[in-house]
């Protein structure tokens, strides 16, 4: 179809976006892989290149490899829980009930929240001895001041994992409703007509639907559990020992508290290279997928 | 039919109770935030005092109307200069269906999945470098390239599913030229995803530390989420929750203000991407 609408001129339309994009995202992404052969530390410009061993050391001394198992950990988790709650809210809050604005937006408050502002209350939850857990914990008569759910190597990953998971549910739950809104209703009572129990026509008529948002959601919440940092930073400072410590957060701690631009630099680009090629992988999976009403 | 409303009673038990468990840990810290500040009561037990004297010492800690003044210019700045770029740059992908337009969509969409934290040194030495000054200015620079991939991905989906050619051909007979075409036949109509734009891109950007916390050094340039940066510590402390949770509060007040009266702009706007595709 070629109208007289389209001129090439309208690419001009591009530019100022793209420029900034160029300047500020795409040029910085490129620099990051020369800092990464190289011994910068931010202060002095005349830098040597010192080939691969930046990415040997963050390998060797094992910064890499932890702080890879937890973004892993953490974006599994955040991905299987914050869908899975998200999914079943969501068909709670699709039933013909009353009130369900209401309850959609006690859904939804959280999301509102600054991270930070998040990771604030979360501590209090969190705090051993006077803490919302530990209180409720005392009423039955558990000692809740040896609970440092925070402090403790094994369980502090999962702790934060939470925090964001609850901050995120609301999003989703939004997307998968609006996706269930969209399951023609003609659908649902043929299915029943049919015989469907219950059970099945969520099974076969409303899962398939909900494919598209399924997709959205996924991706999404893939793409913000790769990206865990906030919580890292404001409520374990990537603790106890590096049991918090994400990629972002190992990137910003070599980089701003070590000044080891060219080591941070180096776990940069294996993040990129992991954050784009698990992305990649699970988008043209899911697209495949995907089925239309 | 009695089983019915049984069944009904049942399932609002379930939500309210899901939902309650959900927010509990918000009206916990409300509720501890409308304590004076030297009540150590348990913050378990729900509202048992009304006083304003933790939000008085947590507003005048963080400079709040000084602090709200930067969000809003921050914020406002930002979200208006997403909106025009953005928009205009999803215009020409959607219409000319050529491989250089798949190309653009492609490299812009790619942004999303890179995070600010790993590229913020490049960053950093490249604002260095233009010799562009750490001012309270220059996180808009971040704010908007971070959200060209998402706002032109949602404006250029919406262009090609929503806005028929037609409705400019007609335009182009009486002479309207590309400027005019844009401006006042196709940007109007994208309203829906103008809103939704501004609320998903509005609220990270009101929400955002980080480019702030790297940009921005001076107390008096801080906006609210920096601001809070300042209670650093003290959530480990309980004799400091009553003023914490009153500065939490006061840091989510104008989004959740904003939230009250426009609700159904926000669910509104989240989905508009989602249920096209």
């Amino acid at each position: 179809m070629n109208s007289a609408v389209l001129k090439k001129t309208m690419y001009w339309f591009v530019v100022p976006a793209l420029t900034m994009y160029l300047v500020f995202w795409i040029y910085p992404i490129l620099r990051l892989f020369q800092y990464s052969f190289s011994d910068y530390n931010g202060f002095i410009q005349n830098f040597n290149y010192i080939g691969f061993d930046n990415f040997s050391q963050i390998f060797k001394d094992g910064v890499a490899g932890t702080s890879l198992s937890n973004t892993l950990i953490y974006t599994l988790v955040f991905v299987v829980f914050s869908n899975l709650i998200a999914l079943g809210l969501a068909f709670l809050l699709n039933m013909k009930i009353r009130a369900t604005g209401l309850y959609r937006t006690a859904a939804y408050v959280p999301t509102l929240f600054s991270a930070i502002v998040v990771g604030f209350i979360w501590s209090y939850v969190y705090m051993p001895d006077s803490g919302l857990i530990a209180t409720v914990l005392s009423w039955f008569g558990v000692d809740g001041a040896s609970l440092n759910l925070l402090g403790n190597y094994s369980s502090a990953l999962y702790a934060i994992t939470a925090v964001d998971v609850w901050k995120h549910i609301g999003t989703s739950t939004v997307i998968f409703l609006a996706g269930l809104q969209t399951v023609p209703v003609d659908l649902e009572e043929a299915g029943r007509i049919d015989g469907a129990s219950s059970w099945q026509v969520t099974r076969f008529i409303r899962l398939p639907l909900l494919a598209t948002s399924m997709t959205i959601n996924v991706t999404l919440s893939l793409i913000n559990g790769l990206k865990a940092f906030d919580y890292s930073f404001i409520m374990t400072n990537g603790g106890p020992g590096r049991a918090t410590s994400t990629l972002l957060f190992e990137i910003f701690r070599m980089a701003f508290r070590e000044m080891q631009y060219g080591k941070a630099s180096a776990l940069a680009v294996v993040s990129f290279i992991v954050i784009i090629a698990i992305t990649i992988f699970f988008v043209l999976r899911l697209n495949r997928r995907e089925v239309s009403a | 039919m009695n089983g019915g409303i049984a069944k009904k009673t049942l399932t609002h038990i379930g939500i309210s109770f899901v939902l309650l468990l959900n927010i509990l840990p918000l009206l916990i810290a409300l509720s501890s935030s409308f304590r004076s500040v030297s009540n150590m009561t348990n913050p378990l037990q729900l509202f048992s005092e009304f006083s304003l004297e933790s939000y008085r010492v947590a507003f005048d800690k963080m400079h709040f109307m000084q602090a709200l003044g930067n969000s809003l210019m921050l914020t406002v700045i930002s979200v208006v200069v997403v909106v025009l770029f953005t928009s205009m740059a999803a215009y020409p992908i959607a219409r000319i269906n050529n491989r250089l337009s798949k190309a653009l969509y492609l490299f812009f969409l790619c942004g999303l999945v890179v995070p600010s934290q790993m590229v913020i040194i490049p960053i950093v030495q490249t604002i260095q470098g233009l010799h562009i000054p750490s001012s309270q200015f220059t996180p808009i620079l971040m704010f908007i390239t971070c959200s060209i991939p998402f706002s032109s991905f949602l404006y250029t989906g919406f262009i090609k599913s929503s806005i028929p050619i037609e409705v400019e051909e007609s335009a182009l007979i009486d002479g309207a030229g590309l400027m005019r075409r844009f401006w006042q036949i196709v940007f109007p109509l994208l309203l829906p995803v103008t809103v939704s734009v501004v609320i998903t891109q509005g609220v990270w950007i009101w929400n955002d530390y980080f480019f702030n916390m790297i940009f921005i050094s001076r107390a008096a340039e801080s906006p609210l989420p920096l601001a809070m940066l300042g209670f650093m510590g003290d959530q480990t402390n309980p004799t400091a929750w009553n003023v914490l949770f009153a500065a939490c509060f006061l840091c989510a007040l104008p989004l959740l203000i904003m939230f009250a009266f426009l609700q159904k702009y926000f669910i509104g706007g989240l989905t508009v991407g989602s249920v096209k595709g």
